[in-house]
């Protein structure tokens, strides 16, 4: 091997921290205009009147857009593909406004800085409505008419998800202690450095091209040609570096607004929000009430479990109608459970919408299910780690929702592993402590799916690419979002060609360059771009050694790929280089392979994470002190990233348990934690000394055994450190975060 | 775009003489910490004079017998100064505990009493110093006046903030509860400063931030220690008086159940620091129990 398990710095980490990396707010476009947006002050409330007057006599601004003078096509920005069904409830500026937030006019300007002007002098009349903030009232509301074609677009539930599977009242009949639970999660911000930005450029030839920090450049143009109702064709997406997305960039929100100014007014235009704007217009991860019910046996064997989940998915559908069965996915792959029960239901609210955030659910669904068991295994007297060890599903297990094979689970190696590398028995039978400081340890398991498989055409497409230099070309459509994806997949292109990550020259995500491909989503990007890029590897050498046969007088079977050259059996050959020009000096085409891989799996990747805290039970300050996190990642491409996605999933799941939250006030909508003078955000002094154990079994299904981990790093969490607080306090906390008050009400 | 006129003024002299021509509204950035990042529309006419440029108005002067710290002075230059350190600790500690580094660099001790903000870390520890301000009005008129005393919206300049000799008590100590452990806004601060031999407190003062619209003394909690025995029972009286404080300040306010809670690991935590000690010692353990 000779690229695989390296810990291979990222591919474009020099030009990041010498700045020569430009992000889209960076970019100099000739020409541009700069749009700024007026956000409603009003929860729920009908725009009655927008006089422009003012801003538009401000010199400098070109145009002021609101409801009436922008197409009224509905869309939903959470689309991946042309023809998507998806309730569309969005408008680039709705005649109701329904959040805090909500779009109602943008003014474009020749600078920022007049636009920004000119849109405080945007004179608007509201007609407030009824607004809910409140998802268990929201669930008895069938809400009002909101549409003016008369489609009721604002009833609830929006997605009602049920499934059973085996004898449940057998289950709860048998059982020795039934543990009943109710869990509330709060919205979180992604709170990547960088804001979101877009710009939008009018071609020669009529076509807009839109530069966008995404996910996907495919859903971008898909949900601006929904929301302009212009041909496909007409919208080319070139992805740009991203400064950090978690999901927050997975759904294009200014980039309709980009288009059609550029195109009603003949000039690129751009647009990039604010930190407060970033907080108040964007997305969110929802917000998730659960009930869980579990019959268990007194050995602590799950006989039965029933679960409720509610999730307020905010103003707008998005994708959020799918959380309910994302979430229900995940639980049922996890777990050995011969009876269960699920019922989701999400629904609207007068609030910011939700949208995806790193696991899309399953970071909800798991600190559910992680603190019940903990509960149940505190109250029947069994170990923690004993307990999921005698629950935890087996290596090819059939998951009961789907009928999926999860493939080489390694969840009770994580556990196993990490129990005994965390000292987890010698740190549960260490005293709390009786004084003011106590100290616990908790455990918490996970999983999470390798990919959309078995739905949304789970395929992609791989070309690479002989270039004259001797290095090669890959045209994948990749995404990466400062994870580092870009360096894992040259590695994997890499290993198959004989070549360094750094000799692979990948081209940015373009819709008219690109195949298809669904983007940065669902833990996919490792495990089946990976695949089609090994795939196409494989091709590639192929091509090349055939290729090469006349220049070698070898036959093809006996030469190999290595350091850059293509050599026979004895070490003799020729650099690929060279190869290349002897090529087009025959004139013949460079070698190229193109693989379309369709994924015919979905794995799961598991983990176990194991946290140490101390708890103040005089302030109610929770101090995590040690931290393990084991992984069943199949194989570590490059184990460096691997840590690095694991201590960043680590950092997000401290602070969903102990201070993150957007705090939606439950009488006026408006979001208290809408800047990071008032979200708390975990910094660097509060994060603990973090240890990674990586269990590398092998995914037969993975490029090279690899599955993935970016998601999965961050969903057990928040419940390891919850179940650790609990076990120092000797509490059953369960609504997140636990800010001090909440401890403090606990102990007082 | 608008008629906001900005001046740099060199040195006092040019202050004195920029602001005298100025018939117009004046507004003060020094560090501009507060004004230009926390998303406050900035004012759109007047005079901005930066502070940030005139000679002599950033200096810790402990040698006199009052300490003297120009109103320009970084609070990373208070956190950083040994010589201060030895006059008044709780000041360093303070200015540690504010902010981030980069807020530290460039906020000042005239900016964090200016902005008036209740949460300000520097403020329980001049209120608790007895502190005075050396004003200058735009007449060029100076004066000083007691800390408590001053009007944050008079638009008179900070020039100096003076720690009279006698409030520099021996042992003092600031400790603050943020959302998180730094970088982080009080919630509840407290500052001490006190007289303390054989084991006995002699003066004390005490004063909180964060409880109400100013930093404020907190009598009562002076008077649980002032004379008294460094010992649980007197520790005890202590977070009995803080949360008697904290009950009076902030009654009925969602805050107040965890508050009065809170101000009580506070309050050890402030003794601890104040008596070179470890909230973990037992005696802080027993007075908590």
């Amino acid at each position: 091997m000779n690229q695989i398990s390296r810990r291979v710095p990222l591919v474009d980490g020099v030009a990041k921290v010498t700045g020569a990396l430009r992000f889209t707010a960076d970019l100099h476009v000739e020409g541009s205009l700069h749009g700024a947006l007026v956000l409603s002050p009003r929860a729920h409330a009908r725009v009655a009147s927008i006089d422009a007057t003012a801003a538009l006599a401000v010199e400098g601004v070109h145009a002021v857009f609101w409801h009436e003078n922008t197409p009224s096509r509905y869309y939903n920005s959470s689309i991946w593909f042309a023809g998507q069904e998806a309730l569309a409830d969005e408008r680039m500026f709705p005649p109701v406004v329904r959040h805090i937030g909500d779009r109602v006019a943008a003014v474009v300007a020749e600078t920022e800085e007049i636009a920004r002007h000119a849109a405080r002098l945007v004179v608007v009349e509201y007609v407030d409505l009824p607004a809910i903030f409140d998802p268990e009232a929201a669930l008895v509301h069938a809400g009002p008419v909101m549409r003016d074609d008369g489609i009721p677009a604002f009833m609830n539930p929006v997605a009602d998800e049920s499934f059973t599977h085996g004898d449940l009242d057998a289950g709860f009949a048998a059982a020795d202690l039934v543990v009943e639970t109710h869990v509330t999660m709060p919205r979180s911000h992604h709170c990547a450095i960088e804001p979101h930005a877009c710009i939008a450029k009018p071609e020669p030839d009529g076509r807009i091209l839109i530069l966008s920090p995404c996910q996907s450049v495919f859903a971008v143009q898909a949900v601006v040609v929904q929301a302009l109702g212009v041909p496909q064709d007409q919208i080319r997406v070139v992805k740009t570096p991203i400064g950090g997305s978690f999901g927050g960039k997975a759904e294009p929100i200014l980039d309709p607004l980009c288009a059609f100014f550029a195109l009603a007014l003949g000039r690129p235009v751009m647009i990039r929000y604010d930190r407060h704007e970033t907080f108040t217009a964007t997305r969110t991860r929802s917000s998730v009430v659960g009930r869980m019910r579990i019959a268990l046996s007194s050995d602590g064997r799950i006989l039965a479990r029933d679960t409720e989940t509610l999730v307020d998915i905010g103003a707008y559908c998005t994708g959020g109608n799918y959380l309910p069965s994302s979430m229900l996915q995940r639980l049922v792959r996890l777990y050995d459970v011969p009876a269960e029960r699920y019922t989701g239901r999400a629904v609207y609210t007068n609030t910011v919408p939700a949208g995806a955030f790193r696991g899309y659910g399953s970071p909800q669904i798991h600190t559910i299910a992680e603190i019940t068991l903990d509960i149940s295994a505190r109250r029947l007297g069994v170990d923690p780690v004993e307990m999921r060890l005698r629950n935890l599903i087996e290596p090819n297990a059939i998951e009961p929702w789907q009928g999926l094979n999860v493939g080489n689970a390694r969840g009770r190696e994580c556990l196993i592993r990490g129990a005994d590398a965390f000292g987890w028995q010698g740190r549960r039978r260490a005293d709390a402590g009786r004084g003011r400081w106590r100290r616990g340890a908790g455990v918490a398991s996970a999983t999470h799916i390798n990919g959309c498989y078995p739905g949304f055409h789970e395929e992609t497409t791989a070309t690479l690419r002989l270039l004259p230099d001797g290095r090669a070309e890959l045209v994948c459509a990749l995404h990466d979002l400062g994870c580092g994806a870009d360096t894992t997949l040259a590695q994997i292109a890499g290993e198959t060609l004989g070549l360094r990550a750094c000799d692979i020259a990948i081209v940015p995500a373009d819709t008219d360059s690109c195949p298809y491909d669904l983007g940065t989503r669902a833990s996919r990007m490792t495990y089946i771009c990976g695949e089609a890029i090994r795939r196409a590897g494989i091709a590639l050498a192929e091509a090349i050694r055939a290729a090469a046969v006349l220049e070698l007088n070898t036959e093809a079977s006996g030469l190999r790929l290595e350091a850059g050259a293509v050599r026979r059996p004895d070490g003799s050959g020729l650099a690929l280089s060279d190869l290349a020009a002897r090529l087009a000096a025959r004139g013949e085409e460079l070698p190229a392979a193109t693989e379309i891989y369709r994924a015919q799996a979905n794995p799961g990747s598991y983990a176990a994470h194991f946290a140490e805290v101390e708890v103040d039970r005089l302030t109610g300050r929770v101090r995590v002190t040690d931290y393990l996190a084991a992984h069943d990642v199949g194989r570590a491409i490059n184990p460096m990233l691997v840590e690095g996605q694991i201590h960043g999933g680590i950092q997000i799941g401290i602070g969903y348990a102990l201070y993150e939250d957007v705090a939606i006030d439950r009488v006026t909508g408006r979001m208290r934690g809408d800047s990071f003078s008032r979200y708390t955000l975990v910094n660097a002094s509060e994060m603990p000394p973090m240890r990674v154990l990586l269990i590398e079994e092998g995914e037969p299904t993975g490029p090279f055994g690899a599955k993935a981990v970016g998601e999965i790093a961050t969903i057990p969490v928040a419940a390891a450190v919850v179940n650790a607080v609990n076990d120092a306090l000797g509490t059953e906390l369960t609504d997140l975060p636990l800010v001090p008050e909440r401890i403090l009400a606990a102990v007082s | 775009m608008n008629a906001l006129a900005v001046s740099a003024p060199v040195d006092m002299a040019e202050l004195r003489a920029t602001l005298a021509a100025e018939a117009g509204p004046v507004h003060f950035v020094a560090g501009g910490t507060d004004m230009l990042i926390a998303g406050r529309p900035l004012p759109e006419t007047g005079l901005l004079i930066d502070l940030a440029r005139v000679a002599g108005m950033a200096f810790i002067s402990t040698d006199g017998t009052d300490v003297r710290i120009g109103g320009a002075t970084t609070v990373a230059a208070l956190a950083a100064d040994c010589r201060l350190r030895v006059r008044i600790p709780a000041l360093c500690e303070a200015a540690a505990q504010c902010g981030s580094v980069q807020i530290r660099n460039r906020a000042t001790i005239g900016g964090n009493i200016a902005n008036a903000a209740p949460a300000a870390d520097l403020m329980p520890v001049l209120v608790a110093a007895g502190t005075r301000l050396a004003l200058l009005k735009h007449d060029g008129t100076q004066y000083e006046a007691a800390l408590c005393e001053y009007l944050p919206n008079s638009g008179h300049l900070i020039t100096e903030v003076i720690l009279p000799e006698r409030g520099l008590l021996p042992r003092s100590a600031f400790v603050k509860l943020g959302s998180r452990q730094d970088m982080t806004i009080s919630r509840l601060n407290l500052a001490l400063l006190a007289e303390f031999q054989s084991n006995h407190f002699g003066v004390v003062r005490v004063a909180a931030g964060a409880l109400g619209p100013v930093s404020s003394r907190l009598h009562r909690a002076e008077v649980a220690l002032a004379g008294r025995k460094l010992g649980a029972a007197t520790l005890r009286d202590f977070i009995a008086a803080l949360i008697d404080e904290v009950d009076t300040a902030i009654p009925g306010r969602n805050s107040q159940l965890h508050k009065r809670r809170a101000v009580a690991g506070l309050g050890l935590d402030l003794i601890a620091q104040a008596m070179g000690l470890s909230p973990r010692d037992r005696l802080f353990e027993e007075a908590a129990g």
